[in-house]
């Protein structure tokens, strides 16, 4: 199933990088080649053949994990991506930890008094966070706490100018720095990821709010919900038990955000030069490096399938029977 | 590959150390460069990001320019004539057709290996064999053949006697490499080692790569072997930071040295700013739009004439390059010295240009379209005041941005296919019939909208030939005042060369290839 | 004559400003949002008469002008009125959402329709395609495609309605299957109606019923998506003042200080996105009444 499906995203993109004038061989021979070069440039980087034997050659190294190499850049697809992906992982993670943890409560917060104060103003704000292009808020608020309050280091990536990369442990500079007692190192990284993941947890935290909101509504007008109401437990116990129903489609859901995460971050990427997977993969497909954007849109896709299957092993087995058991 | 993860922080924090303790009697002293991107590849034949500004410190060649000082005192390089460098002496035969270099003793690289005849064979032999950049080189300089005649001694037999090859000798095309190192790297189908050289260098010149990491920058040491004086800065960290405002801010603060590549708004910005020193010299290129006389309706003089009259010199100079370039009147710029003559015709003068048009038949206004792409920052800008300028003579312009590898793709020889849009050519020799050869000469490498003027190039032909000055000044003005008549050209300004710097940056000497040689540049008071 | 007049005021319901209020009054979410969406398509559509100056009228000196009694959004990067620029802007955001919920309509419905109704192996195919779309990050697709096939704005109004289709394919294939045994759908069907019409007489009004809110959220998609592309570089030709494009050449200059170049277009973006979603939330809450007791 999984894999139909790859293959399927993977010749999409092989045509769609091939096709219109996206032809590197120019820019790489530089301005002064001739003729014969270019054929020549045109023959390394496999392009004189035909459009499938180019797929079929594509996917035979793709199985021996050979992702092929960035004309760009001259290097491995592969190094690339596990170069960069740490960077992209760390914004992401932090981003949707903070997201998720304010979102849920308040979402469920909001649901206990529906069209109260905290309600309208939760919603207000969540509806705020679908509206705002990313990049947007993330230029403003680089102006407000960088240009005029001072704040915020220059948007220059995860580390300032003075500071070395942490041994690498899990990939994220902050916790290696910690682990590995680099406070200089920690603070700068804390620094650089402050601006970026606050914005980022804003954008993530709309959906979940929105979401939790709607669900723990349904829980709680539910069947059991009321019987266990009913019943006169304490409304503690029974929030209790409206929360175990709901947390699955709430996890679920944050699951299938997540899938299409990994790229919304990508502009945030770019705008404070992160180093990250996004900014590597988009600057690709507006050069046209073509197995550097196969490469990025693999990863993606890869990505989504893998956090589908992690999700129904989590349903699986978090789905307990609709209980009054507290 | 292991790939060091702690030697770019380390070292930019001893850096930032001696920064701010003012490198007293610290053994090594280290430039920070703030560039656009880690340097992809260090191949002369193939320019990829940080190419150029990192090889032009690796490599050098057997001849070098002047340094003289200028009417204001400032140092500059004599671009008239060279002088001996990795070669000590050479002699020239046979009409001027052959020269013989005799090699200075005692230039090594990094390696250890000295600079031998075979070396400079060997370079010569790669730039032949690739075909680019370095094969253009051997086609201007008019280089039939290259052969080491000794250890010491190799022989040059040119077609034609002329004065751009020894001009030629001086930079980095082709890139002298070090061929006993270069051998080591060869493969059975890699033999000039291209592989390797978009890691590593092996050079000959005061600098040599250390490192480098993608997506951070890369490390360049100082080549304890060179044979000239050592350089004040004995190690480069070559920083990635694309944002331009990163850049600013951080020279501002201190903590970067250099600031590369600033755009225009932080440039102006930069000037009023007491923090950071900013140096201009003129440019040598010019910003232009081309027009390919192949296609309708450029192929009518008077369209392309009207053109020029239509062009609102003046709002470009101010809306594109903020009266920040140097409102150009010529095909050369005025750092060409005694061959530069103004010869543009043209300013704005709206009512020529409605009446040529009307003449070529177009009274009812024109439809053209201007491709244009980020090869250069002020496509963009030029492109709009362009539309807006020809506009008012009632020519309709539609814009179009292409992608960068398709403007690559469709400019190159045998193509040559775009109608009408923006190009700069930078000439890396400083010599008139060189860069008259560049950007209009039928075979010039520049000549992107494909100008075929048989007349134009037979001068051009004979002003690369001519030796005696007097002659040579008046055929560069022949030539400019042709190019200019014949109006393939739409020439706005010359986009000035800017330092930015921290404020204890000295010793900025600008070369013709536009980067930042860092082996004259110390950091003092 | 006798008095033969209701009390209008009082009957909610049987005039045009009483029907108004009472939609807003059972949903302000909606009101507001009309309201905000009519606002800008007034903008849009009187925008040559009420902006001060062109869409791309330079002002060569004046490049950067910060706002003022000239420019009330001051100058951008080519010297051009931020302000008139944002009016022009709004064109640009309804030309792209009209024709691309107009795509996705056409594409998803019927697909929808027919895959929900047949069943088999078109239905398969179809959720497999749609499988494939959905793993795909639509920014990342439209990016790609948009990149390889030129910068047009016809292009990103393709991209966008072929992107979003199968949303709406998928929600009507859900209600499709919910009619498909329902009573009158097999009256229709043994009084001996030919498929094409129980598809698109009997079954598409009830299937598209639940779409309807979708519609306005998907409009405010593509005025997103379209702004964002532009913002990456791709989709729109300058000098357009499409206000993605607006902010990608403001974001230069943010930095040095000249906010308002990004921060206008910007902010109507913003609008017009929450003015669509509101529409759509308030839509679902006017349309869905069963689903309200959820809050949405």
């Amino acid at each position: 199933m999984v894999v139909p499906i790859l293959l399927g995203i993977t010749f999409l993109t092989f045509m769609l990088v091939r096709i219109g004038d996206q032809n590197p061989v120019a820019m790489l021979g530089g301005p002064m080649a001739d003729e014969v070069t270019f054929a020549v440039i045109e023959k390394e980087l496999g392009l004189d053949k035909p459009f499938f034997v180019q797929f079929g050659i594509y996917l035979g190294n793709l199985v021996q994990g050979d992702l092929g190499e960035s004309w760009q850049s001259s290097e491995r697809v592969a190094d690339e991506i596990r170069n960069r992906l740490p960077a992209s992982l760390e914004l992401l993670v932090f981003s949707v930890l903070l997201g998720a943890l304010v979102g849920v409560p308040v979402g469920l917060r909001s649901a206990q008094r529906p069209n109260g104060l905290f309600d309208q103003v939760s919603r207000f704000v969540s509806l705020f966070g679908f509206s705002v292009p990313t990049y947007w808020i993330a230029l403003m608020s680089i102006f407000v706490f960088f240009f005029l309050l001072r704040w915020a280091p220059p948007p220059m990536g995860r580390l300032d100018i003075a500071s070395f990369p942490p041994p690498d442990l899990t990939g994220s500079y902050f916790i290696d720095s910690v682990l590995t007692g680099n406070w200089t190192t920690a603070w700068s990284a804390l620094g650089q990821l402050t601006l970026p993941v606050i914005l980022f947890s804003i954008i993530v935290a709309a959906p979940i709010i929105k979401h939790t909101r709607a669900i723990s509504l349904e829980v709680l007008a539910s069947d059991y919900v009321r019987y266990a109401r009913a019943q006169g437990l304490r409304p503690r116990t029974v929030r209790r038990v409206a929360l175990r129903n709901a947390i699955t489609p709430i996890l679920t859901f944050i699951g299938t955000e997540l899938t299409g995460l990994l790229a919304a971050v990508s502009l945030l990427e770019l705008i404070f030069a992160w180093g990250g997977l996004g900014q590597w993969g988009l600057n690709a497909i507006l050069l046209g490096d073509f197995a550097a954007v196969q490469g990025y849109v693999l990863v993606l896709a890869v990505f989504s399938v893998a956090i589908f299957i992690v999700l129904d092993l989590l349903v699986l087995l978090l789905e307990p029977r609709a209980t009054l058991r507290p | 590959m292991n790939k060091p993860t702690n030697w770019l922080g380390s070292a930019a924090l001893a850096a930032v150390l001696a920064l701010s303790a003012g490198g007293a009697g610290a053994q090594e002293k280290t430039f920070i460069f703030g560039a656009v991107g880690t340097p992809a590849g260090f191949d002369t034949d193939a320019w990829l990001t940080g190419t150029l500004e990192t090889t032009v410190n690796v490599y050098e060649g057997l001849t070098k320019h002047a340094i003289v000082t200028d009417g204001s005192g400032r140092e500059v390089i004599d671009a008239s004539k060279v002088e001996p460098h990795m070669a000590e002496s050479w002699t020239v035969s046979d009409g001027g057709k052959v020269v013989t270099y005799k090699i200075r003793p005692g230039v090594k690289s990094p390696f250890g290996n000295e600079l031998s005849a075979h070396d400079v064979a060997h370079s010569w032999a790669m730039a032949k064999d690739r075909k680019r950049v370095g094969n253009f080189m051997v086609k201007v300089g008019r280089v039939e053949s290259v052969e080491a005649i000794s250890d010491s001694e190799v022989k040059f037999t040119l077609g034609t006697a002329n004065n751009i090859f020894p001009r030629i000798l001086s930079t980095v095309f082709p890139a002298l490499v070090d061929s006993k190192v270069m051998k080591e790297h060869a493969t059975a189908d890699d033999q000039w080692a291209t592989k390797w050289m978009a890691k590593n260098t092996a050079g000959f010149g005061p600098y040599h790569v250390e490192s480098v990491k993608p997506g951070e920058g890369a490390v360049l040491v100082y080549n304890k072997n060179y044979f000239e004086e050592k350089p004040y800065f004995t190690r480069v960290i070559y920083r990635e930071i694309p944002s331009a405002a990163s850049r600013a801010a951080l020279v501002k603060s201190g903590q970067i040295h250099w600031a590369d590549q600033m755009p225009i708004q932080q440039l102006v910005d930069l000037i009023k700013d007491p923090k950071v020193k900013v140096d201009s010299v003129p440019g040598t290129g010019a910003a232009t739009l081309r027009m390919n006389p192949n296609f309708k309706p450029f192929d009518d003089i008077r369209v392309r004439k009207a053109i020029n009259y239509a062009f609102d010199y003046n709002a470009v100079h101010e809306a594109v390059f903020r009266g920040l370039g140097e409102l150009s009147d010529s095909i050369l710029a005025p750092a060409f010295g005694a061959y530069y003559t103004p010869a543009q015709t043209y300013q704005t003068d709206l009512g020529k240009a409605k009446a040529l048009l009307s003449e070529a038949g177009h009274a009812n206004g024109l439809d053209i379209q201007l491709e244009y792409s980020d090869n250069w920052w002020w496509e963009e800008s030029l492109a709009i005041q362009t539309k807006d300028a020809l506009a008012k003579a009632g020519i309709n312009v539609a814009l179009k941005r292409i992608p960068k590898t398709e403007m690559n793709s469709r400019r190159r020889i045998g193509k040559r296919d775009i109608p009408f849009f923006p190009h700069l050519a930078n000439a890396f020799v400083l010599d008139p019939g060189y860069a008259f050869y560049l950007s209009a000469h039928s075979e010039g490498s520049s000549d992107v909208n494909d100008y075929n003027n048989p007349k134009f190039d037979a001068l051009v032909d004979a002003l690369i030939g001519e030796t005696d000055t007097t002659k040579a000044i008046a055929l560069a003005k022949e030539a400019q005042m042709m190019h200019a008549d014949d109006a393939t050209f739409v020439i706005s300004d010359f986009p000035k060369t800017y330092a930015v710097t921290a404020p204890c940056i000295k010793g900025w000497l600008w070369y013709q290839h536009d980067r930042v040689v860092w082996k004259h540049l110390r950091c003092e008071g | 004559m006798t008095d033969t007049s209701i009390d209008r005021s009082a009957a909610v319901g049987f005039t045009t400003s009483g029907r108004i209020l009472g939609i807003a009054r059972r949903s302000p979410t909606f009101a507001i949002g009309f309201a905000i969406v009519t606002a800008f398509a007034f903008v849009a559509i009187f925008a040559d008469l009420i902006s001060p100056y062109g869409a791309i009228e330079t002002f060569s000196r004046q490049v950067l002008q910060p706002p003022g009694v000239e420019f009330f959004f001051g100058a951008d990067g080519n010297g051009m009125d931020v302000f008139s620029r944002v009016m022009y802007g709004a064109r640009y955001a309804f030309g792209i959402a009209v024709p691309a919920a107009t795509l996705m309509l056409l594409i998803g419905v019927p697909l929808g329709l027919v895959a929900g109704y047949k069943g088999g192996v078109l239905d398969e195919v179809v959720l497999r395609i749609m499988d494939v779309l959905r793993s795909f990050p639509s920014i990342v697709l439209a990016l790609a495609v948009v990149s390889a096939t030129g910068q047009s704005l016809i292009n990103v109004i393709l991209v966008i309605g072929f992107l979003d289709a199968p949303i709406f394919a998928r929600l009507v294939r859900s209600e499709v299957l919910a009619l498909r045994s329902s009573g009158f759908i097999e009256s229709a069907v043994a009084a001996g109606n030919p498929t094409w019409r129980i598809l698109f007489v009997h079954l598409m009004p009830n299937a598209i019923r639940g779409s309807t809110a979708m519609i306005a959220v998907r409009m405010a998609w593509a005025v997103r998506i379209s702004a964002t592309l532009a913002f990456i570089g791709v989709g729109i030709q300058a000098p357009t003042p499409e206000w993605g494009a607006m902010i990608r050449q403001g974001a230069e200059f943010v930095i040095s200080g000249e906010w308002w170049v990004a921060l206008f277009p910007g902010a109507a973006l913003v609008g017009i996105v929450l003015g669509f979603n509101l529409l759509g939330d308030g839509l679902q809450d006017l349309l869905d009444p069963r689903r309200k007791a959820t809050g949405k």
